[in-house]
């Protein structure tokens, strides 16, 4: 196993990196951590002419909280950096958990928030946080930015709504009516295992009557799934414990999940009703966690 | 002075300790020499294929390769670990046999140009249907992998001792239960490598080898050179397990490129080559019958098995004879039959993997165990213990058994365990279970046929006395036998270990001995390098003697002290006679040799499972089972070992701890897994799930008093032995905890899940 040849770059600023980007179009890649990119190029999946590293790009690094407007995570934001973070301990504490509890420590040491969502796998970990959480990303390029939900922006297994010459250069996190939101994801060991199957979720509770929800599946579809039948069987009922094994129900009903070497799509399917059921329960009864 | 030992028995630091953990300790993948190549073999993308045609030229053209090589380039003998069955090439001539199967091999300036030389390798093939269904193998009409075994049969074993079928008709109850084990692979974190180096005819390799020795013998026949012109040597090894006890491939490639190069050439596999290569444990199908009387003694036990040995024969004749053979180690019957059938698939082969043979097959009777318990509404620990082996018996198939203190580590496991109170009140969704184990200490024979000793040691005491070197071929493969043995030399000779240096596993600068593998080098070594201490110590209280005025007999030694025994006061240091006897009598050297005693009866197949000397191993565990997930959490477990006497706990522990580790894997998720051509689609540590730190439950590791009459001080084994009572153990307490019984390994959450909802559904 060896990477092929490609020509290296390590732009010193943004501007330098869209010039780049936009010259190269897909015959390059973006490097943040890492990963999966060498991993795929070392597989002979991926050779790419051109490899783009951001690491010198320090505006892209960070967690920051903008009064009314949101928690601002930088694209090259470690996984790591999410779990440590003390601000979104005190803020959104399932973050950090989600960040926690992925992949092991050497990659979350490097990997990045950025990567794990333009990587955009179906078992990838912090998409599914961030979307309950009603995430945006910021997406850059030489002529100017858009900023767009995360829930639009997968599209299929590694395809999403980014264009070639597009550089991610933040999340946000806006400010929430939400009460609780966690996830959790079923892995086959306790470190180093890809999700199984995972639900994450977000809910405004009043009292005992849930406002409203946001349900997101991973491993469950090509893209990380938001579980609408699921979130309307809950929007504005009294909750309880038999409502939410109907949402789990309803998630596992509208998931599409497949067969793979972890898992068959019939064993997926269970995990994700009683992941949903579970991680349902304790947002509503324990806040962000 | 006091009477107990000075050396021996204590956890003292381990001699490679600091080179290890300060990065210093060169791996045979570190090490560079002038001119050094690198080289790399071509492997069959195909399970079954004809190999029609194989150009190289194009490889031979690229700026920087300095050799390509096909079979054409060298011998065409047939070699294996297993005389009885040399079936590989060191290249394929006519056919490849599994996805990974040797084509070729380059050799070239650096890595990135061999990679590159290997994709120019034009190889046309015939694609052939594969066998990949160990149960289909031996259908009449499924293609033959060797013409030379009929209907893929590689090893056909049929024993039968006492009378089985009459056992069962006098049966009070007899059961019959069927388990399946799964392919898995040791995952020792050193990759294989190996550098060879040519001086006229002289071939030098280095190689991260289990056995100098067996490297040795077979690249010396491989060439037709004599032994001594072959020197196979290590530096540290990451881990063996088994994987690493025959050649790989590695050498052979290596050797002939480095001879047709004239420089030294660096061959290494990679995670996936690894796997490839295999050689890990077997898949076995295995069917237990098991007839009882009212109170649970077992009359008669019938083991009918079939495993999947891949593509050649590796270790597997022995693995095949070793699986029924040690099942008669622990419970005590008289009635046994044991059939088996190893048949070759387009696989990858499998060969010895810690245990050998034996874990699956102690998976299973473990299991089979418990359920006989649950038929007869009795204690699991309760049965075990009508049927455990007592000290000074013969098993049906032969084996004598000296020193055995299982019934004691049973007890002892179900007190440290609190097995009475746990077994009857863990909530729900917890559960307890017991599994027994056991090994042995060395094989009573080597694997090809020799009067070879097993173990031999030289010791040379420095000229002044102020250090001693051991010279052993035994092979520390991490598990510490440099340790272990400098600590056995240093008690023989009356010295400390601080003082001692060892140079092993060097087939030129020590003396011979078979290597790391059957859980043998703590006995076998250790009763050669008892021998040489001895020795020295001899000599040097013989020359003392006169100079203290006393009589031979009377003088010991011990710390460094030669003493008079009645009046310890009357003394010379060790240093001070050395010193003297090399100025009066030359070099101070000690010599020891060992071979075991004649063992085993007279049957086919007799000598497997043969040993001076058996440990015993009971083990509990604690599980967690998720009603809905099938999630295990393995919680807590005990170890109770009876291994003798120990001569450094700390290693031993460890031992106990790193197989239940590795067993722990075995039992819920380690598993290869191929796609329907024979490729492996897990080969890597993500998806081929060894446990990891965090899966690791709070573990004791605890002793019975016991002592070897067959061995140095008493000494057993622990490095395999230890892994044989984990998978049963494991599985038992899945049982208790959720209530199904899944009889095949790895116990997956999903398996259990599935089971689980099927019982709900019933
Ligand atoms: C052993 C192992 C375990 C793993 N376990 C997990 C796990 O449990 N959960 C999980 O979710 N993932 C896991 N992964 C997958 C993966 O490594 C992570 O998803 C990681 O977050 C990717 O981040 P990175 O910074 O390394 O991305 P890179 O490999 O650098 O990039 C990934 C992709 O994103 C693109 N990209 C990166 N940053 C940007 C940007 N700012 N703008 C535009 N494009 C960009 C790259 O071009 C590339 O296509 C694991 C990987 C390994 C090797």
């Amino acid at each position: 196993m060896y990477l092929p040849d490609f020509d290296y770059y390590a732009p010193p600023d943004l501007v330098e990196a869209c010039q780049l980007v936009r010259e190269f179009g897909n015959s390059a890649k973006i490097l943040a951590g890492g990963t999966d990119l060498l991993h795929k190029m070392k597989h002979t999946e991926l050779a790419p002419e051109a490899v783009i590293s951001l690491k010198k790009l320090s505006e892209l690094k960070g967690i920051r909280y903008l009064p009314g407007q949101g928690v601002i995570i930088g694209a090259l934001t470690t996984q790591n950096e999410l779990a440590d973070s003390p601000l979104l301990h005190r803020k959104y504490r399932s973050v950090c958990e989600a960040a926690h509890n992925m992949a092991n420590n050497q990659i979350r040491h490097i990997g990045t928030v950025g990567g794990n969502i333009v990587n955009a796998v179906p078992s990838a970990d912090l998409p599914p946080i961030l979307m309950v959480l009603g995430a945006k990303v910021k997406l850059v390029n030489i002529d100017g930015e858009r900023t767009v939900p995360l829930d639009e922006f997968f599209l299929g297994v590694h395809q999403t709504i980014r264009r070639d010459d597009e550089i991610l250069t933040e999340i946000e996190i806006p400010d929430q009516k939400t009460t609780g939101s966690t996830s959790i994801r079923f892995g086959l060991r306790k470190s180093g295992a890809l999700a199984v199957a995972g639900a994450a979720v977000a809910v405004e509770m009043d009292g005992e009557t849930c406002r409203s929800a946001r349900i997101v599946l991973a491993a469950a579809a090509p893209v990380p799934m938001r579980a609408r039948a699921a979130e309307r069987l809950i929007t504005g009922q009294q909750i309880t414990p038999d409502l939410l094994e109907q949402a789990g129900a309803a998630a596992a009903r509208e998931s599409n999940p497949r067969d793979s070497i972890r898992g068959s799509a019939e064993y997926r399917r269970d995990l994700i009703r009683i992941l949903t059921r579970r991680a349902l329960h304790k947002a509503i009864t324990e806040g962000h966690v | 002075m006091n009477d107990g030992y000075n050396v021996i028995g204590k956890s003292v630091g381990r001699i490679d300790g600091k080179v290890k953990v300060t990065g210093q300790a060169k791996y045979t993948g570190d090490l560079r020499f002038p001119g050094m190549l690198v080289g790399k073999i071509l492997t069959s993308p195909y399970a079954h294929a004809r190999i029609l045609s194989i150009d190289t030229s194009e490889a031979e053209k690229l700026p920087g390769v300095k050799a390509v090589i096909t079979h054409k380039d060298v011998p065409s003998l047939k070699y294996g670990i297993s005389p009885a069955r040399w079936d590989e090439n060191i290249f394929c001539i006519e056919k490849v046999l599994f996805v990974g199967d040797k084509i070729a091999a380059v050799a070239a300036v650096d890595e990135e140009t061999v990679y590159k030389a290997l994709k120019l390798i034009k190889v046309e093939y015939e694609v052939l249907p594969a066998v990949l269904d160990p149960l289909k193998a031996m259908d009449e009409d499924t293609p033959w992998l060797h013409a030379e075994y009929p209907h893929n049969i590689n090893t056909e074993i049929h024993q039968d001792f006492g009378n089985v079928e009459k056992a069962f008709a006098e049966s009070f109850h007899v059961r019959t239960d069927r388990f399946v084990g799964q392919r898995a692979y040791q995952s020792p974190i050193e990759p294989h490598s190996a550098i060879s180096m040519w001086d006229g005819d002289k071939l030098t390799v280095y190689s991260s080898t289990q056995s100098p020795h067996y490297f040795q013998y077979y690249i010396a026949r491989q060439f037709g050179l004599p032994m001594g012109n072959v020197r196979v040597l290590k530096t540290y090894i990451g881990g063996g397990f088994g994987g690493k006890l025959e050649p790989t491939g590695l050498e052979f490639a290596g050797a002939a490129l480095a001879k047709i190069t004239g420089r030294p050439v660096r061959m290494f596999y990679d995670r996936h080559e690894m796997f490839a290569h295999n050689r890990g444990r077997h898949r076995q199908y295995m069917e237990l019958k098991t007839g009882v009387d009212k109170d649970g003694k077992i009359l008669g036990v019938y083991a009918n098995f079939l495993m999947d040995g891949g593509a050649y024969t590796s270790l597997g004749v022995a693995s095949a004879y070793y699986a029924g053979a040690l099942l008669t180690i622990p419970y005590d019957f008289a009635n046994y039959r044991f059939d088996m059938y190893r048949v070759y698939t387009n696989l990858p082969a499998c060969g010895a993997q810690r245990g050998h043979g034996h874990p699956q097959p102690r998976f299973a009777f473990e299991s089979h165990m418990d359920n006989i318990a649950h038929d007869l509404r009795l204690d699991p620990i309760e049965l075990r213990l009508r049927n455990a082996r007592k000290p000074g018996t013969i098993t049906p198939n032969e084996f004598k058994v000296n020193s055995c203190a299982l019934e004691a580590a049973v007890e002892k496991a179900r007190a440290i365990s609190n097995w009475d109170e746990k077994r009857n009140n863990l909530p729900k969704g917890r559960g307890i279970g017991i599994g027994l184990g056991a090994f042995v200490s060395g094989a009573g024979y080597p694997i090809y046929r020799t009067n070879l000793p097993h173990a031999a040691a030289i010791i040379k005491v420095n000229e002044d006395g102020s250090s001693a070197t051991l010279y052993t071929g035994a092979v520390d493969i991490g598990q510490g036998s440099d340790t272990v043995l400098c600590q056995m030399a240093a008690e023989a000779m009356g010295y400390t270990f601080e003082k001692m240096t060892i140079v092993s596993a060097d087939t030129e600068a020590a003396p011979h001995d078979f290597g790391a593998y059957a859980s043998r080098q703590t006995l076998m070594s250790g009763a050669a390098v008892k021998q040489a201490g001895e020795d020295v110590k001899k000599q040097l209280l013989e020359l003392a003697a006169p100079s203290l005025g006393i009589n031979v007999a009377e003088l010991d030694c011990r710390d460094e002290v030669i003493y008079v025994k009645k009046s310890p006061e009357q003394q010379r240091t060790f240093a001070e006679v050395a010193r003297e006897f090399f100025v009066k009598k030359g070099p101070l050297v000690g010599k020891g040799s060992y071979t075991p005693p004649k063992l085993g009866g007279k049957f086919k197949g007799a000598a497997v499972g043969t040993s001076p000397a058996y440990s015993f191993a009971a083990q509990v565990t604690e599980v967690a089972v998720d009603p809905e997930t099938g999630e295990v959490n393995v919680l807590e477990a005990w170890d109770v070992h009876d291994c003798g006497k120990v001569i450094n706990p700390a290693l031993l522990h460890a031992q106990v701890h790193g197989a239940f580790f590795m067993g722990m894997g075995e039992s819920v998720w380690e598993e290869v897994l191929f796609d329907e051509n024979g490729k492996i689609l897990n080969a890597n540590l993500s998806d081929y799930r060894v446990p990891t730190a965090l899966d690791m439950p709070q573990f004791h590791s605890e002793l019975v008093d016991s002592y070897e009459p067959n061995a140095p001080w008493g000494v057993k084994e622990v490095g395999e032995g230890a892994t044989t009572p984990t998978m049963g153990s494991i599985a038992n307490a899945i049982y208790h905890a959720s209530g199904v019984r899944i009889k095949s390994l790895p116990i997956s959450p999903e398996k259990i899940w599935r089971a689980l909802k099927e019982q709900r559904e019933e």
